[in-house]
Formats: structure tokens, C-alpha cells, sequence
């Protein structure tokens, strides 16, 4: 899922501030799951921006709405019909519904309203940990499973460096080195053989460092 | 059955209190121990049933007043006795005890020195409807407290003063709960002493409460008994002088000393025993048999609580279920034969109807209308959306207005109600059932509390709480105008009740279900019912364990309503209260079969410790206690000449803080024993705390008188022991000689705890909570001590916690008593206030199944939150979670919720 957390209100109010009619759209996946922007935080950050501009004195209608998902045209469209009532939208989304909001609405003024911040899973409610970097190739069948790009600081293919501490980061007393884990698991699947082999070089060129990226799969276009 | 005269109806009596207001009596108030006063018109305390004034006639002075103010016209000067007969099957007694009276002890200054007061009368201090409203004052001067001791075992453990030899039970826990709230409540440091002789924390993790006490909120505890409190006039501080564990006299200066009173029989219940005639104890207790805990001397009469015993509030509330269900066995045949049918017309259909509401605004007498303009709050609602009906009442909760409001319902075709009265938590049911019998739905109504939230907390400005009323009534109409009907769902009860665990208390359980015509199913995972009662020999009364065990299996296998599945294992579990299916794996074959049934019991029990510590299973001389009876049995002690006994094996450590409770009365009955064989022979038992709690102290005393050695040592200066060849040598410290001494032990008997049988699949294929150290964990500690959370399922004996036999026979007793709750009904109604999911907005997120207490909601194979009615127990939690808003709790669905903040927002903004 793509985790997102939620964007301090002042900084929603600054962008906002100077317009008087304003959608907040929600988005129902993966921000709800991680409780940043669903149904139920679209109504939290709605009523506390009425509750801004009414001690504000300020005159400004705010609606509540919710998508199924913002990276699908056709969920978009739903709301066509009641674009022109605003004039800016507050978007919910992660960076991707908010982006194509605003190449679906040109005119309008589409505003994150959550900060996007990895791919990851639920460790525990309000807890969430990053687990791929979406590098375009992946090498998780080599690793034991555990991916050492997204986990390991440094990224590195062949071993640790110098800088583990007791299984733990050097950056960080409380994070796993990626590659202690990677050769815990190694061993637990009896596989410490791989270990030794050489990963060579990775290209990168599928991953952002190739610039923007594009998928494009005939076997199912129309 | 004699009735007292109350001198004001219950019936009429509204509660208003105006009598007691106008009353010019003053009369002692007891149950606040004469610290302070009450009126002769009176309630006892605020939490009476019925909740009516009474008038005390010895107190009266006649003078009419209270007859003049009250309006609902309940005052009855002329009230007399009255006899009644009633024709029962069964009795049950339950008179309770009181607590001793320390007057007598003049060595404590009881009634003499007013900043000595007993446990009873700081109970009361501590309490918000207590004579100082909850703030700690001591009485000479009303001023906090800076230092307090509670003094422990006054009137219990006392034979040499009172002659009440037996241990109350409860008040070392009570004294440790005082200390806590006393220093919750008091803003200064106060330092709380706890003078004790053992501190007896043997319920269910109650040695943790302790633990918290000692170390986290720095009470004291000091093993000392004083002997002497004086005054020290000028300042009113008490000098308590004791001699401590060295045997050193020692002096402390006290702020205030609280006597901690033990329970005793009152003579009112001794005489009634008399009458009765049932047997008594030397300390005027009901005599009940080891293996009868709830059954008095005479047939048809049960007794509960503490007249059998000293004991706790979940003790005497599992008691009284298990005399509940002897009492209703006798008479099981004529069960439902006396039961009243109300006749609910059939419900009108309202849906697709306007709202048309009626407003019943109430003046509680003068309760609510002395202050609150009820007729401008009447005007008021008639200005109210939809309302179409409005009305005042003098007492809207008396049965004439009741079917005043029926007639009403009907001849102005109302389809929503609101009544502005007093609270929903008393009064919302019975007004429910008015619009029930008018064949209105009774969800279709709503409460405004005007008596609490305006007249009671605002009397002292009236236009306030008059537009406080106007605003809770706007916000009542609004949300009565939301509503929609909604339907109980009717469930069939399916009769069987399925066991799990086949020792003495699943055995119990289930004997008493077949006796009243249930089947019953036991699942027992070994070959041979009855558990770990198969080890036993003897209770401590002597009672014979091995006969009672072949006769109690003898009853249950040749019963026809019983069918055992030894060397069975529970492999699937499902369903809800009345609808149960269970997959076993029945024995020898493993082959598998399906049960249904209504109710679970558990009683999966628990097993003795198995010591690593102390050389048990290194040196042959080293054994249990439960190793010990039985060679005690077998054997004999003729070979035994010194035995050392080491107490808290297993218990009461980092790995299991919490007592084993049975482990000191096992030493002492061993010891006993031995004694009886030998009487020559030496017997050291080292231990922490004694905790021979109720009648066990007898044995204590006894063992004592007998010769038996005790010494007590600290947990972090334990026993040595090394193995020799001349015996077994244990060293320890002697703490009035303040030295060590070495004992050469023919014998080494380790009191080992009980450990909760292994239950981890059991508890995550059934669905149950459990504590840390395995036992199941009951629906609510003190009130609901045999109930699980999910509803229809039992816990009873060792499974619950530690326990003796008659405990876990009164538990076992008590689970049946529960689940005939259930069986006894072709049909269980269920709420109608559950919540549901729309799939649509359901996002399959989790939230709801990680936060629901219950453990309700499930992924269903659409990958929707779905959740189940008859499981669901409509706290709202989910649907407040939902980060989709795709859950909504009936009756209290947002918009319904929203609708009355909108109503109350209204023109504000």
C-alpha cells in the first residue's frame, strides 16, 4: 500500500486561504487503510477548516466527497458535474490521485492534503514501515525476501557494510540492518549458500534514476 | 415474612427527596458511621432499591411537614407491619454479614480518639456521597490527613479479644484499595502504612495490586500488630507503638488510623438460622460440606455470600449463582409456570409517514418544575419542528401517565415520542414498553434530561436552566425526527450445553445441567475424567477426595443426559450465544464429529507446578506437596522425623507474580498430617505470607498449637538448600534470633503453585481472552466473575484462577446457574443497537477488526468488513474507527447523532 500521513492543517489553510469555495476528496484505498484521507478524515479536516473560517469571519464553503480511487479516470469523472461549483479541491489522495486531479481539471487548483511517504505495510495500528522503493527490478528471490534497497540505508547488493552494530543500523540504534535480516533468513531457509553469490551490478535505469517510468502492456490493452 | 413499615409507599415515592429537604429530624446517619447526620425522612444510601425515602419512626417527630410537601401524596403515617406467606420450592440465604465493632478493643481508642476511625467509616470518607463528599478530612479537625495507617485483622485473627479465630478475608485487600484512592485523592504526599501480620492478596491478580501498592505508589507494609494507640491531645495525632518483626518496640505518629474491621455474623441472622433450623459454625457461619459449598444442613435450603463464609465480591457472586442453580434444580419442573405474558399489539408501520411527535415535559413533582418553567418548556417543543402533541405532567413516570401517553399515541396518531424528565439510565426501558404496548416501535422515542442536567446542577438560576431545558428538548425532537423503527431479531436456543474439561468442576457443571433435562456434552482430553482432583487425597477438612471423585464420576457416566468424549480435542469452533457448532476429534479413532449446542462451559483446570528450584527432581527427598499427601498415604511418616516445608514454589516470582492461593492450606494440611502419625516430629515451613484465608486459620492455630515451625523469609533472601547425605540441609534466616539456622530434613516438601492447563489453541479456536499467566479472563472481575465477554460461554474451577474444591465446585455450580440463563429459553432476543457495514464504502482496511474489544468483525471472502448481530454488543467502537465511514451503529447512525449537535448549533452560528 502507499502510506501516507497526514499534513499539518496550518499548512492546508495557507494554500487555501484565498479561495471561498472548496472541495475536500477523499480517496477510499490506500489512504484510508492508513487512516490519512477517507471518508473519515475528509469530515475531520472539513469541519476543522469551517471551524478555521468561521472564527476567521471568512465566508467559505467547504464540501465533503469521497472517490473510490483517484488514479482511475472514469472514478474521476464522477465528480465532472460539480467541478465548476469550486475553485480549488483539497486532495486526499497520495501524490499520484492528486497529480491526475490536476491533469484531468486544468483549470482548477488541485492541493495535497497529506504528505505521501513510502510503500509499506501495517506493522501494527499507527505503526507503518517501508518495504520497496519500486526500483523496476527485483531481486527479493536473491535476498531471502527481504528487499535491501528499500531497507538497506546504504542500498547495498553483497553483504553489509561496516557500520552494523549488533544486527542494527548505523544510522539508527532501532532500525534492522537490512542485510542481518536478509542472512537470518538465509540460514533459516538453509540457503546461506546464496549468500555467496556475487550480485552484480543492478540497473538502475529502471528505477527513477531512468527518469520517469511507463508501463506499457499490449496483452491487455484495447 | 415480616415487612416493616416504611411510612412512605415505595410505589408512590418518586425519589424527589422534597420530604427529607423539609424534615427538621436530625437523626444519626449510620451507614456514614456517625460522621455525620441524616433526617428522619431518609434514603439509606443513593444506590437503595427500591431508590424511596423511608421514614424513621424512632427518629420522627411527627410534625406533618414531609406529609404537606410531598405531591405524590406517598407519606402513609398509619403504615403498619405486614405478614405475608409465600409458598416456595427452595430458599436461599443471603443475609450478608456486619462488620465488627472495635468499641470493645480499648487498647485502639475506637470512640474515643475521633481520628480513629474503622475501615467501614473511611470507606465512607473516601466516598463522593460519603459525609465529607469524597475529600480525605480526618474527623477532629477536617484536615488532610498527612500520614495514615490502616491496622489490619481487627476482629479476625483474634482469639485472645474477640475470640474470632478465623481470617475475614477481605480486608487486606480492602485496606490496600483504601491506601491507594486515599492517596489518589489527597493532593499531598500522604504516606500510607499498612500494618499487617500477612498480607493475604490471594485472588485472581490481586498479588499484583499489591505489587503496584508496595512499589509503585510507595505504601508501606509493616509486619507488626500494634498494641497500643494514644492521642497526642494537642494536635489530635495518634502515637502507635508496636514491636516489630526483630521483636524491637518501635513508636510511630499517625495523621489518622483506620481499623481495618473483619466480617462477622449479625445476631438477626444467627437467630434466623435458629428458626430455621440450619446448622451453624462455632463463628455462627452456615456450615456448608467440602464438596457442598452452597448447601445448608437442611434440604431445600442454600445459602450464599458471606453468612457460608468470609469472602469477596466475586466470591459471593459466583456463590449466589451456584445457590441459584441448586434452588431452581429443585424446582426445575415448574419452570416458566408462574411467568406473566405481556401482550404486545401489532407494531403500526410508521416508514413511510411524516414524523408527527409528542412532547411529555415532566415536573417530577417540584424536582424538576421548582425550578424549570415546565410550561414554557411545553410551549416551547409545540414550536418544534413536527411536533404535533404536547403535554406536562405532574410524575410522568407513574402509571397513570403511562397509559395517559398510550391513549395519547394513539388518538393524535404520534409516531415518535419525547420525554423530558430524568434520566435514560433509570426510566428509558419503562417508557419504551409504553410505546411498545401501543404498537408503536419502541425506538422511536428519545429522553431530555432535564432533572439532572438542568434543575438539579442549576438551581440556583432558573432561566438558565429553563433554556438549558429548551435546548435539550430542541436537540431531543431533532433526533426523535431521524429515527427509524428497528426489530430484535429472535434467535432459536439450541438446548445442549457443551463442556469442556472433565474434572471436578466440568463434572459439577454438567450434573447440574442434565438434572435439570439438558443435555450435556463434556469434552475431556484424557482417558479418565477428573482431572487433577485424580491426584488428591484429602481436603483439609479431611474429606475424602478419592470417593467423592469415583462417585462424582459414577453419577456423570451412567447419567442419560450426559454423553463424555474422553481423549478428545477441539479442532473448530463457531457461531454465537444459542447456536454454537463445535468440530471435535473424539478419542481413540481421531475420527471427527460435529456438535451443536447453546452455551460452552470451560473448564479446562490446571495443574501443579513442576519445581526446577530447590533440587525437586535431583534429590529423591525432595518432593511437592501434592507428592507428599500421597506418600503420606501410602507410606506413612514413621520414617519422618524433620521435615522442612518452603512455601511460594512457583508463585509470587518474576515469572508468575500472582498467588496460588491453595499452596499454604496444602503445607499446613500435610503438616497436620504428619503430626497425627508422628506427633514427635519436627516440621519447619518457611514462608512468605501465611494465607490461610476463612476458616483455614483454625488449621493455622492448630498446627501452631501442635508444634509446627514457622519462619517467614524475604524474597530476595530465600532458603539455601544442599543435598547431604545425613538429609537434606536447609539453611535460612531466623528473624528474631537475626541469624541463620541449618536444618537437616529427612524430607523437603516444595508448596508448588497451579499453573492454567495449556489452553493457547483452546483460547485462539474459541475466540478467548486469557491473563498473562493463562487463565481465562471473565467478562467483568468483580461483577461478572463466571461469565466470558462473548456472550453464552462460562468459565468455572481452576481455569478461572487457583482455587480450592468447594470454590471450584460453588464456580462450577454457578456456570450452570448461567447457562440454564440461556437454555431455559426456546428463543434469545437479541439487541436491536448493532452495528452493520455498507459494502460499498468498506475499504477491507482492518480497523474494525483490530479495534473492536469483542473481536466481532471479519474479512468475509468478498473482502468486506462484515459483522455479525447476534456477536456484536453495539459499543460503537467500529463505526467510530471507520476510516470509510462505512459503518454505522443502529439507533446512533451520524446523522442521528449529528442531527441533535446541528439542533443545538442552531442560530449560534
Amino acid at each position: 500500500m502507499i502510506v501516507a500521513d497526514k499534513k499539518p492543517i496550518e499548512e492546508i489553510i495557507e494554500e487555501i486561504k484565498n479561495h471561498e469555495k472548496i472541495l475536500i476528496l477523499g480517496c477510499n484505498e490506500c489512504v484510508t487503510v492508513c487512516e490519512a484521507g477517507g471518508k473519515k478524515e475528509v469530515g475531520v479536516m472539513a469541519s476543522a477548516l469551517r471551524m478555521y473560517f468561521l472564527n476567521q469571519g471568512q465566508e467559505v464553503k467547504i464540501d465533503e466527497k469521497t472517490l473510490e480511487r483517484q488514479c482511475d479516470h472514469e472514478y474521476l469523472e464522477e465528480i465532472r458535474d460539480v467541478m465548476d461549483q469550486y475553485d480549488a479541491v483539497v486532495s486526499l489522495a497520495c501524490g499520484v490521485g492528486v497529480q491526475f486531479m490536476a491533469e484531468k481539471y486544468h483549470t482548477t487548483p488541485i492541493y495535497p492534503g497529506v504528505n505521501t511517504c513510502f510503500l509499506g505495510v501495517t506493522e501494527e495500528r499507527g505503526v507503518w514501515t517501508e518495504r520497496c522503493q519500486a526500483c523496476g527490478e527485483c531481486i527479493l528471490a536473491r535476498t531471502g525476501g527481504i528487499c535491501p534497497v528499500s531497507r538497506c540505508a546504504k542500498r547495498l547488493l553483497n553483504g553489509p557494510c561496516g557500520g552494523a552494530t549488533k544486527g542494527k543500523c548505523e544510522i539508527n540504534k532501532e532500525l534492522d540492518c537490512a542485510w542481518q535480516l536478509i542472512i537470518d533468513r538465509l540460514k533459516a531457509l538453509g540457503k546461506m549458500d546464496d549468500y555467496e553469490k556475487i550480485t552484480p551490478i543492478k540497473d538502475w535505469s529502471t528505477e527513477r534514476a531512468g527518469g520517469p517510468r511507463k508501463v506499457v502492456r499490449e496483452d491487455v490493452q484495447q | 415474612m415480616v415487612n416493616h413499615p416504611r411510612y412512605i409507599d415505595p410505589v408512590k415515592c418518586t425519589g424527589c427527596g422534597e420530604c427529607a429537604m423539609h424534615c427538621p429530624v436530625a437523626a444519626i446517619n449510620e451507614i456514614n458511621k456517625g460522621l455525620d447526620d441524616r433526617r428522619a425522612a431518609y434514603i439509606e444510601y443513593p444506590q437503595a432499591v427500591p431508590l424511596a425515602y423511608a421514614i424513621d419512626f424512632d427518629a420522627c417527630i411527627g410534625c406533618g411537614l414531609c406529609e404537606n410537601m410531598c405531591m405524590a401524596k406517598a407519606i402513609k403515617y398509619d403504615d403498619t407491619e405486614r405478614e405475608t406467606a409465600v409458598k416456595v420450592g427452595s430458599v436461599i440465604l443471603s443475609t450478608g454479614s456486619q462488620a465488627y465493632d472495635p468499641s470493645d478493643l480499648d487498647y485502639l481508642g475506637y470512640g474515643k480518639y475521633p481520628n480513629v476511625v474503622t475501615s467501614e467509616g473511611f470507606e465512607r470518607i473516601l466516598c463522593a456521597g460519603g459525609p465529607y463528599l469524597g475529600h480525605v478530612m480526618r474527623p477532629l479537625d477536617r484536615e488532610e490527613p498527612k500520614s495514615i495507617a490502616w491496622l489490619q485483622c481487627i476482629g479476625s485473627r483474634d482469639i485472645n479479644r474477640c475470640g474470632n479465630g478465623y481470617c475475614s478475608s477481605v480486608c487486606c485487600m480492602y485496606a490496600i484499595k483504601e491506601a491507594m484512592i486515599a492517596k489518589e485523592h489527597i493532593h499531598a504526599d500522604v504516606d500510607c502504612a499498612i500494618f499487617n501480620m500477612d498480607m493475604r492478596t490471594f485472588g485472581k491478580d490481586y498479588e499484583k495490586y499489591f505489587l503496584r501498592a508496595r512499589d509503585n505508589e510507595d505504601i508501606r507494609f509493616v509486619k507488626a500488630r500494634a498494641h497500643t494507640i494514644t492521642e497526642i491531645p494537642e494536635t489530635g495525632d495518634l502515637i502507635l507503638q508496636y514491636a516489630d518483626e526483630a521483636g524491637q518496640m518501635k513508636e510511630e505518629i499517625f495523621s489518622m488510623v483506620v481499623l481495618s474491621v473483619g466480617l462477622k455474623i449479625p445476631d438477626s441472622s444467627v437467630d434466623l438460622a435458629r428458626r430455621l433450623r440450619i446448622e451453624l459454625n462455632k463463628y455462627n457461619f452456615v456450615n456448608t460440606g467440602s464438596f457442598t459449598p452452597v448447601a445448608t444442613s437442611r434440604p431445600g435450603i442454600y445459602t450464599c455470600g458471606v453468612f457460608q463464609g468470609p469472602k469477596d465480591i466475586p466470591g459471593s457472586i459466583t456463590e449466589a449463582s451456584a445457590a441459584a442453580c441448586l434452588a431452581g434444580t429443585d424446582v426445575a419442573e415448574a419452570r416458566g409456570e408462574d411467568i406473566e405474558v405481556i401482550e404486545i399489539p401489532e407494531e403500526m408501520d410508521v416508514t413511510k409517514e411524516e414524523p408527527r411527535i409528542g412532547v411529555f415535559v415532566c415536573n417530577c413533582g417540584i424536582n424538576i418544575g421548582g425550578i424549570v418553567d415546565v410550561t414554557s418548556v411545553q410551549e416551547y417543543a409545540g414550536t418544534l419542528p413536527y411536533v404535533v402533541f404536547t403535554d406536562q405532567n405532574l410524575f410522568t413516570c407513574s402509571q397513570d401517565t403511562q397509559d395517559k401517553i398510550k391513549e395519547i399515541v394513539i388518538e393524535h396518531k404520534l409516531n415518535r415520542v419525547v420525554v423530558a424528565s430524568c434520566t435514560p439510565k433509570t426510566h428509558e426501558g419503562m417508557f419504551m414498553d409504553t410505546l411498545e404496548a401501543c404498537g408503536l416501535n419502541k425506538y422511536l422515542f428519545e429522553m431530555a434530561n432535564i432533572r439532572n442536567q438542568c434543575s438539579w446542577v442549576h438551581p440556583n438560576n432558573p432561566t438558565a436552566a429553563t433554556e438549558k431545558s429548551k435546548d435539550l428538548v430542541r436537540m431531543a425532537v431533532a433526533r426523535v425526527a431521524t429515527l427509524k423503527s428497528l426489530h430484535e431479531k429472535k434467535i432459536p436456543v439450541n438446548q445442549r450445553a457443551l463442556i469442556i474439561g472433565g474434572g471436578v468442576a466440568g463434572m459439577n457443571a454438567a450434573l447440574s445441567l442434565a438434572d435439570q433435562g439438558f443435555p450435556v456434552t463434556i469434552v475431556e482430553k484424557e482417558e479418565k475424567l477428573g482431572g487433577m482432583a485424580n491426584r488428591l487425597t484429602t481436603t483439609i477438612e479431611g474429606a475424602d477426595v478419592e470417593i467423592y471423585l469415583e462417585e462424582l464420576i459414577q453419577k456423570v457416566t451412567s447419567h442419560p443426559q450426559v454423553e463424555v468424549l474422553p481423549r478428545s480435542l477441539i479442532v473448530n469452533f463457531s457461531g454465537f450465544q444459542g447456536n454454537f457448532t463445535t468440530e471435535i476429534l473424539v478419542g481413540p479413532g481421531m475420527y471427527e464429529r460435529k456438535i451443536d449446542h447453546g452455551v460452552v462451559i470451560l473448564a479446562t483446570g490446571a495443574v501443579e507446578y513442576r519445581p526446577k528450584e530447590f533440587l525437586y527432581g535431583q534429590d529423591q527427598r525432595v518432593v511437592t506437596q501434592i507428592e507428599l499427601s500421597e506418600r503420606l498415604k501410602e507410606k506413612g511418616a514413621q520414617d519422618l522425623n524433620r521435615v522442612v516445608m518452603i512455601q511460594c514454589i512457583g508463585s509470587r516470582n518474576k515469572e508468575n507474580p500472582n498467588c496460588s492461593k491453595v499452596c499454604c492450606q496444602s503445607a499446613i494440611k500435610n503438616a497436620l498430617h504428619i503430626k497425627k502419625l508422628q506427633p514427635d516430629a519436627q516440621i519447619f515451613i518457611l514462608y512468605r505470607d501465611i494465607r490461610t484465608y476463612g476458616f483455614l486459620e483454625d488449621y493455622y492455630t492448630e498446627a501452631r498449637k501442635l508444634g509446627v515451625l514457622f519462619f517467614r523469609f524475604n524474597s530476595e533472601d530465600p532458603p539455601v538448600v544442599e543435598s547431604s547425605e545425613a538429609g537434606v540441609m536447609v539453611t535460612f534466616k531466623d528473624n528474631i534470633l537475626d541469624r541463620s539456622l541449618r536444618v537437616s530434613a529427612d524430607l523437603l516438601a516444595l508448596s508448588s503453585g497451579m499453573v492454567a492447563e495449556d489452553t493457547e489453541e483452546l483460547a485462539s479456536i474459541v475466540k478467548l481472552a486469557r491473563t498473562e499467566d493463562g487463565y481465562f479472563m471473565e467478562d467483568h472481575v468483580k461483577l461478572k466473575p463466571v461469565d466470558m465477554a462473548t456472550e453464552g460461554i462460562f468459565v468455572c474451577g481452576t481455569a478461572h484462577s487457583p482455587k480450592l474444591l468447594p470454590e471450584s465446585i460453588a464456580q462450577a455450580l454457578a456456570a450452570a446457574s448461567r447457562a440454564t440463563t440461556y437454555l431455559s429459553k426456546d428463543q434469545l432476543t437479541l439487541s436491536a443497537v448493532t452495528a452493520w457495514v455498507n459494502p460499498e464504502l468498506c475499504a477491507s482496511c482492518l480497523i474494525c477488526v483490530r479495534s473492536c474489544p469483542y473481536g466481532v468483525p471479519v474479512i468475509n471472502e468478498d473482502g468486506i468488513s462484515e459483522i455479525d448481530e447476534a456477536l456484536c454488543h453495539g459499543c460503537g467502537v467500529c463505526a467510530a474507527e471507520c476510516p470509510a465511514k462505512a459503518i454505522e451503529l443502529n439507533w446512533y447512525e451520524d446523522n442521528q447523532i449529528l442531527s441533535k449537535v446541528d439542533a443545538l448549533l442552531e442560530g449560534v452560528l
